[in-house]
């Protein structure tokens, strides 16, 4: 029996969390708040032909009240504050918070510029970080594939996550 | 109890507080507010005394009639027959009089200082004490003074608003049309009396059977002109939409609630009892006509932007809606079906009652949405009911009862409109079944095009966010003016719910113009408030229905409130924008909304689109500084009607002008010759 590559693995036990979790279906809203784009290359990777990370069950939404989740890139500049609180607001509860991407976490390379505001958990409470300056598409997985092993399903009464 | 209230004393009295009201109005005119509350005070007083008089009257089923004449004129008598019909009028006046004028006490406090409010005071008495006579006069000659003082109290309230000269030249305009129809009325009647030798109306239905058909047609055709004039049928209704707008909302809400009906009263007694028996085509000419006036009225409502004017348009549709019921029970009775005749008229009755209603609780409130805002134009409202949450609350009431959606007053009479083609259908032979096909057809589809402008006029005008300052800093009408428009919503929902009992009641009006007996009963009320038409056709329970409309919404919250969604919590946030901040530019606006339903009809309503670009760099023509489109109808009637015969005139006047008078001496001694040759010839003759 041939062995499956590791991508082929990652994939179908995220499919199994996916399933388990969110009923076969997980939407992400993915927010660029002042990325420099390599985040986003890595993030727009998945959805090729070689990762098609679609037939995993996961997919991107263009709106966040559509979202469980929000992937957020970017050190977030000051113009893009705003913007990212009220998409954190439109997003309908329960929700998971992820940033992506090193300057996403603290700022990165750009920490400490009077631009931005040094990392996503200034403005929003972030519960998980993906890190890596990018993370590349298979680390992205693996990370998902942790957040969703350590996830819990969402408790059936007017709880949030 | 009863007779002292129905006796004629309280009509008098009822006269004379108008009257007190109007001419002490015009003695405390120095102050602004003792005009004001004088004047509405008495009219207030007056309308409850009409109104017990009239329900009184009805309650006791007895006629009243009156007259007194004089040697020196002979013709005229003040001459009155108050009947059941005239007291179903003078009920519907006198309701909606009262809650105009109890609106009025605040609406009238923006004239203050600006115009004389004794004059306004006087003019309103004189104008409801007129419709009242007008409706309850049995003398040609009689009738046609009120008339006259009606039209020109309501001419001089038109142009009250005299320092925009739009109002004036609107007045202008409705005081050559109603004068026009005047006209018409006049040569009916001077028929009518050459042939039987009276203005009295039952003096003439006695005298009908000697009166050659040739007349009675002409006297129809006339009669018909002439009070479709004031009722206001397409192609007639040219002054209705410019003069409605432009007098005081109070005004305006009689003027189309009441006003416009008396032309329907004189048609119901002209054509309905002392023109009887009628030929067949009358019914169809009627039908005709009030299938024009439904249809596009309601689709020139739609091009509206103007709220008054979108309004007055409606009065045109419902005035079509009436027409229906008079037109199929003039059909009816000529075809010898008295039954489907009463409920014809019936239904027609029930529509006159309920337009008056509605009609001016949506005049009132507009007015009170004008007030707030300054301007009559709907793309400059927007999200008013969270400033004006009563006037809104209102206005759905009204709104939801003029596009008859149950368990609203509008949705009963024209559910009976209905009912009465429906057994034109069921009960007559081709030609006339086709024609009630085509009738109810038009009937449904100016039903449901008064839904459509109806979302449109109250989603523009409350809802989402306003769109010009003067929106944005509106404010809430005044106690007692939201007491007047309370009152009308009360009674749409009253007159809803109640409808069984109403409608039986008007059904014995209806039999008795008709002169029918109680075996043409149609309507039957049976026991829990069932409506039944027929025998069982169609029935429908009022109380019901809105038991219903009111229960089943609740439960459906409450399963899915307390049931499907227990675990879920509702939380009220901002309104996902995408980023950016909504405005009120992303609103949809009045012209937008009602642009594709145009263009639908554009072979009907000739509208035309006009794209204008203005370039940063006229040259190249790349980037645009701005771009507008104008969408607007044109009005055919002025036209192609109005404007040919208006030059036919300038050319007879020229022609008159150059050939007769022509200043020449020995033409005009000749003429006097010629017509002194006549005259002798004429009198060796006789």
């Amino acid at each position: 029996m041939q062995q499956l590559p590791e991508l082929e693995v990652i994939g179908s036990a995220l499919q199994d969390n996916v399933r388990r979790l969110f009923k076969g279906s997980l939407a992400i809203r993915q927010i660029d708040t002042g990325s420099d784009n390599a985040t986003e290359q890595e993030l727009a990777a998945l959805t090729n032909a070689y990762y098609d990370i679609e037939r995993f069950g996961i997919h991107f939404v263009p709106s966040p009240r559509h979202a469980d989740m929000l992937l957020v890139t970017g050190p977030v500049t000051r113009n893009m504050a705003e913007a990212l609180k009220r998409a954190y607001d439109a997003t309908p509860h329960p929700k998971l918070v992820v940033a992506v991407g090193d300057d996403a976490i603290d700022g990165g390379i750009y920490k400490g510029s009077y631009a931005v505001l040094d990392g996503v958990s200034q403005v929003i409470p972030v519960d998980y970080q993906i890190a890596g300056d990018p993370p590349s598409p298979l680390v992205i997985m693996q990370s998902l594939l942790a957040i969703l092993d350590g996830a819990k399903k969402a408790p059936k009464q007017k709880g949030q996550s | 109890m009863m007779s002292a209230l129905a006796s004629p004393t309280m009509l008098i009295a009822a006269m004379a507080l108008f009257g007190i009201g109007g001419v002490g109005a015009v003695l405390l005119r120095k102050s602004d507010r003792l005009a004001n509350y004088w004047s509405s005070a008495f009219a207030l007083f007056g309308s409850v005394t009409a109104l017990v008089f009239a329900v009184s009257m009805l309650a006791s089923g007895q006629t009243f009639v009156a007259q007194t004449t004089s040697d020196s004129f002979p013709l005229l008598s003040f001459a009155l027959n108050i009947d059941r019909l005239a007291a179903f009028f003078l009920v519907t006046i006198s309701i909606v009089t009262f809650f105009c004028s109890l609106y009025g006490i605040g609406y009238i406090k923006q004239y203050y200082g600006r115009y004389n409010i004794g004059y306004l005071g006087f003019l309103y008495n004189l104008f409801i004490v007129a419709m009242l006579l007008v409706v309850t006069s049995s003398n040609g000659i009689f009738f046609l003074i009120v008339w006259e003082i009606m039209s020109l109290a309501s001419y001089f309230l038109v142009a009250y608003d005299r320092h925009d000269p739009e109002n004036v030249k609107a007045g202008f305009l409705y005081l050559v049309m109603t004068h026009i129809g005047t006209a018409f009325i006049l040569l009916a009647f001077i028929l009518l009396y050459v042939h039987t030798g009276s203005f009295d109306f039952t003096v003439i239905q006695a005298a009908m059977p000697t009166v050659p058909a040739h007349i009675k047609d002409s006297v129809f055709l006339l009669a018909l002109i002439g009070f479709g004039v004031k009722a206001g049928i397409i192609p007639l209704h040219i002054w209705l939409p410019a003069a409605h707008p432009a007098a005081p909302s109070h005004v305006s809400a009689i003027m189309s609630g009441v006003m416009i009906k008396t032309g329907i009263y004189m048609m119901i007694r002209l054509f309905l009892d002392v023109l009887q028996p009628a030929p067949l085509w009358w019914g169809i000419v009627v039908l005709v006509i009030a299938v024009a006036s439904c249809v596009l009225g309601v689709l020139y409502a739609l091009t509206e932007h103007d709220i008054k004017r979108l309004l007055a348009y409606h009065s045109i549709e419902n005035i079509g809606i009436i027409l229906l019921g008079v037109g199929s029970a003039l059909v009816f009775s000529a075809l010898g079906m008295s039954g489907l005749a009463v409920l014809a008229l019936t239904a027609a009755l029930f529509h006159t009652l309920n337009h008056a209603i509605f009609k001016s609780l949506l005049f009132l409130s507009a007015g009170s949405v004008i007030h707030a805002t300054g301007t009559r134009n709907m793309e400059k409202y927007g999200g008013l009911i969270k400033l004006m949450p009563a006037t809104g609350l209102f206005f759905l009431v009204g709104s939801i009862a003029i596009s008859a959606l149950p368990p609203l007053n509008g949705f009963f009479s024209e559910w009976l409109t209905f009912q009465a083609l429906f057994q034109g259908i069921a009960q007559t032979d081709f030609y006339i079944k086709w024609l009630f096909i085509g009738v109810t057809a038009a009937l449904a589809l100016t039903s449901g095009l008064a839904v459509a402008c109806f979302v449109k006029a109250f989603g523009v005008t409350f809802l989402a966010r306003p769109r010009s300052q003067r929106a944005e800093k509106a404010h809430e009408a005044s106690a007692v003016m939201i007491a007047g428009m309370a009152g009308l919503a009360v009674l749409c929902v009253a007159v809803g719910v109640g409808s069984s009992w109403i409608i039986a009641q008007l059904q014995t009006i209806a039999q008795g113009v008709l002169s029918a007996g109680d075996h043409a009963t149609l309507v039957t009320v049976t026991s829990g408030h069932i409506l039944s038409i027929a025998e069982g056709f169609a029935t429908v329970s009022a109380p019901l229905l809105s038991l219903l409309l009111i229960a089943v919404p609740l439960v459906v919250w409450t399963i899915t409130r307390f049931g499907i969604n227990r675990s879920q919590r509702v939380t009220t946030g901002r309104t996902w924008d995408g980023g950016t901040d909504l405005t009120s530019r992303m609103e949809i606006t009045s012209t937008g909304f009602a642009r594709s339903i145009i263009l639908i009809f554009r072979g009907l309503l000739k509208p035309s689109l006009q794209h204008s670009v203005e370039y940063e760099d006229a040259a190249s023509r790349l980037i645009p500084r701005s771009r507008s489109v104008t969408l607007s109808v044109q009005d055919v009637y002025r036209r192609y009607l109005y404007r040919p015969v208006f030059i036919g005139f300038i050319h007879l006047s020229h022609w008159i002008k150059n050939g007769i008078q022509n200043g020449n001496i020995n033409a005009y001694i000749l003429y006097i010759l010629v017509v002194l040759l006549v005259m002798l010839g004429l009198v060796g003759v006789w």
